[in-house]
Order: C-alpha cells, then structure tokens, then sequence
C-alpha cells in the first residue's frame, strides 16, 4: 500500500468551488422553496440586503434570509479560492503569484469601495 | 406560485440550452428575465451575474480537478477582468438602459451569427480540422498526476513569467494583448451581465496561443472573479433582487446539471440551427427596445 500524493493546489482549489457552489446553491433552493410555498411571486418588492437583518430572516426561516445567504456565498467562493490560491503560492514560495493572487483581492475591495460610495 | 414555477422552469431551460451549446447563460438569462418577465435590464443583469458564478464555478472546479484549466494563466488575467468589471460595473448604472438594450442586441447576433457558421459546418458534413491543440489537452488530462506535479511546485532553474505561465505542450505568448482583451472582457461582462468568455476564449487561444480546451477551462474558471467582481457593485448598488434570483438560479443550476449529462445523446446540429432563429428573433426584440418601440 503506498501513501497517497499530496493533493494538488489546482485540486484543493477544484474541491472548494465545489463546495462552496453546492452549498450556496443549497441554500438558495431552500428559499426558492420557501418563496414559493409561502404564495409570494418572486415579481413582488424584495427586501434590500441588509446584513443587520440575516440572522433573524434565518432564525424565523423567511425566505429572504436563505436567499441573501446562498446569493452572499456565491458571490463569496471565488474570492476564497484567490485567497486559497495565495496562501497555497505562499507556502510554495511562489512570489509573483502571491502578489497576483493579493492584487485581485485588492482589486475586489475597490469594487465593494466603489460600489458603496456611489450607491 | 405560479411566476415561481415558471421562471424556475425557465431558468432550466436555459442552463440545459446553454450547457448543450457551450454557453455560460447570461446570453439567455437577461432576455428571458427582461422579455418574458419584464424585469428591468440592470435588474436582470445583475440576476444573470450571480447565475454565471455558479454555472462557471462548477464546471471550473472540475476543470482544474483535471489539471486542463491553467491556474496560474487564469490568475494573472483575471486582474486585468476584475478590474474590466469594477469599471463597467460602475458604468452600466450611468448609462440609458436603451443603449444597453442595444449593446445586447448587438451580442446577442455576434454569437447567433458564429453558431450559424459552426451549424452549416455541421450540416454540410465537413469533416473538423483536428486541432493540434487538441492533443496537448487529452494529453494534460491523461496525466493528470504528472501535470498536478508539474503545476504544484515552483520550476526550478532560470525560468521567465511566461514560462511559468505556460503548460505542457505549449508557451503562452503576447501578454499584453491578453491583458487588454480581458480588461475589454471584464467591461462586457459588468455592462451586459454575461461570464465575457465570448471575448477571453479567442484571446487566450487565437493571440496567446492557449490550447482551445485549456482556453475554454481557464475561460471557465476566471468567469468567476470576472462575475462576482461586478455582481458586488450591483449588490451594494440594489441591483440584485433575491426573489427573482432563487428559482432562476436553482433552475439553471438544474439545467446546466442536466445539459451536461445528456449533451452526447442530443443532435447538436438541429438543435443550432433552432437556437440561431430564437437568438436573432431575441435580438429583434432587444433592439425594439432599444429604439424604444418594444
């Protein structure tokens, strides 16, 4: 019996997109489901993204909270996987690709920072 | 109920067309929310985005499970796209949402205009040159062991950046076209609310010299930064309604699952040609819109 090979970057990073969609998108059917047992259209004024209110939607299970949650971790994997990316480049000594991985990130924020100044 | 149902029901059509075509979705998904729902365009836009994450996100993470998406390549450019889309994601709120309507129009006949090429390449029986290219990714994916070592340590000797950014079998050339490409990627897609691999894949494989297959994964994988990057600024800007998101993205999830696995049992062939007519009779629409007479 030989000792399985380290798994590689490509494959770790393969693994948590995985699992990061799979799970968002869990996530959001159970809102589509609740949506649509609860009769409301999805046509009908949503509530905006407040973060303030996300755990309370999920501890009284509307359907909004699930949604935000699932949309919110979709939104959020491929950032985890530059960040998986960088951490793995680091440990491997890979300079230039930690310093790309890093700048994404950054460039990333100033979305959210544009985003936010001129909402 | 009944709204929900039918947009779940065709948020499966269009994964299923769009996995059986090689599409991301967004070509589908704006229209459908638009003309069959009337949601506005921006809203629609920013609905399709989160959809192009989960629909790439998947397909990506077996890609590079297979070692045929280049991971490093796919980095380094997705600076360029992330970038490209904190610009166009910014500018899709300035502009009359008739000349978006118009810009789609527009994209919607490019690509119903190179289906139509590729369905007469079909009907007419040519035989399809082999790509040379072809071998170098069925060779990566044949060794996966072999590549994933390759990848996953640092090349030892006097190496430049590009040929860490190259792959078995081939060397990545014109860097800084690949750079200006995706910039102009990342712009379509924020602006238009599709994954922009109609723009990367040509770059990376006509002027970098990417194997198709290996341009086509990477293509894959780098949707995701280029659609989460501008589905951000069009979350914080309001721009996403999560009750339209929901049963749009289970059903395209859905969809694109089921495309993908019956895709080897469906003529491709009529199935083109039947695609060309609703693509161009959706961008008759579009543009009616755009010209404010839709």
């Amino acid at each position: 019996m030989t000792a399985s090979a380290p798994r590689s970057l490509e494959s770790s990073i393969g693994r948590l997109l995985t699992i990061g969609i799979y799970v968002s998108v869990g996530l959001i059917a159970i809102g589509t489901v609740l949506l649509i047992g609860s009769g409301r259209s999805p046509l009908d004024a949503a509530p905006a993204f407040d973060p303030a209110r996300l755990a309370s939607d999920l501890g009284s299970l509307q359907p909004v909270g699930f949604l935000w949650l699932g949309i919110l971790g979709v939104m959020a994997t491929p950032a985890a996987r530059v960040a998986a990316a960088l951490v793995g480049f680091a440990r491997s000594g890979e300079r230039q690709m930690v310093l790309v991985a890093a700048t994404i990130l950054i460039v990333i924020a100033i979305g959210v920072v544009t985003g936010t100044a001129a909402s | 109920m009944e709204v929900g149902l039918a947009m779940l029901v065709g948020g499966v059509a269009t994964g299923v067309f769009g996995s059986l075509l090689g599409l991301g979705g967004g070509v589908l998904i704006v229209p459908l929310l638009t003309l069959a729902f009337g949601l506005d365009l921006r809203e629609a836009v920013g609905v399709s985005l989160v959809c192009v994450i989960v629909t790439s996100g998947a397909s990506a993470s077996v890609y590079l499970q297979r070692n045929v998406a280049n991971l490093r390549l796919g980095m380094l450019l997705e600076l360029f796209t992330a970038t490209g889309a904190v610009v166009g994601g910014a500018v899709a709120f300035l502009l009359d949402e008739r000349l978006l309507a118009g810009l789609f129009a527009a994209l919607l006949a490019y690509v119903a205009v190179t289906m139509l090429g590729r369905a007469r390449a079909d009907r007419a029986d040519m035989p399809v040159p082999d790509d040379p290219d072809d071998d170098v990714a069925e060779a990566i994916e044949a060794e996966p062991a072999e590549a994933g070592a390759t990848l996953d340590r640092p090349i030892a000797g006097p190496t430049t950046a590009t040929d860490r950014l190259s792959g078995p079998g081939y060397t990545v050339r014109n860097l800084r076209l690949g750079a200006v490409g995706s910039v102009f990627a990342g712009i379509v897609s924020a602006l238009l609310g599709v994954g922009g691999g109609i723009v990367k894949v040509p770059v990376m494989h006509l002027v970098m010299g990417v194997p198709l297959r290996v341009s086509t994964a990477t293509s894959n994988l780098m949707i995701g930064i280029t659609a989460s990057t501008s589905a951000i600024v069009y979350l914080i800007r309001g721009g996403i309604d999560p009750y339209v998101a929901g049963p749009t993205i289970v059903g395209v999830f859905l969809g694109a699952t089921l495309g993908s696995r019956t895709a080897h049992r469906v003529d491709l062939r009529l199935l083109r040609f039947l695609f060309v007519a609703v693509l161009l009779y959706t961008a008759f629409e579009m543009a009616r819109r755009a010209l404010g007479i839709g």
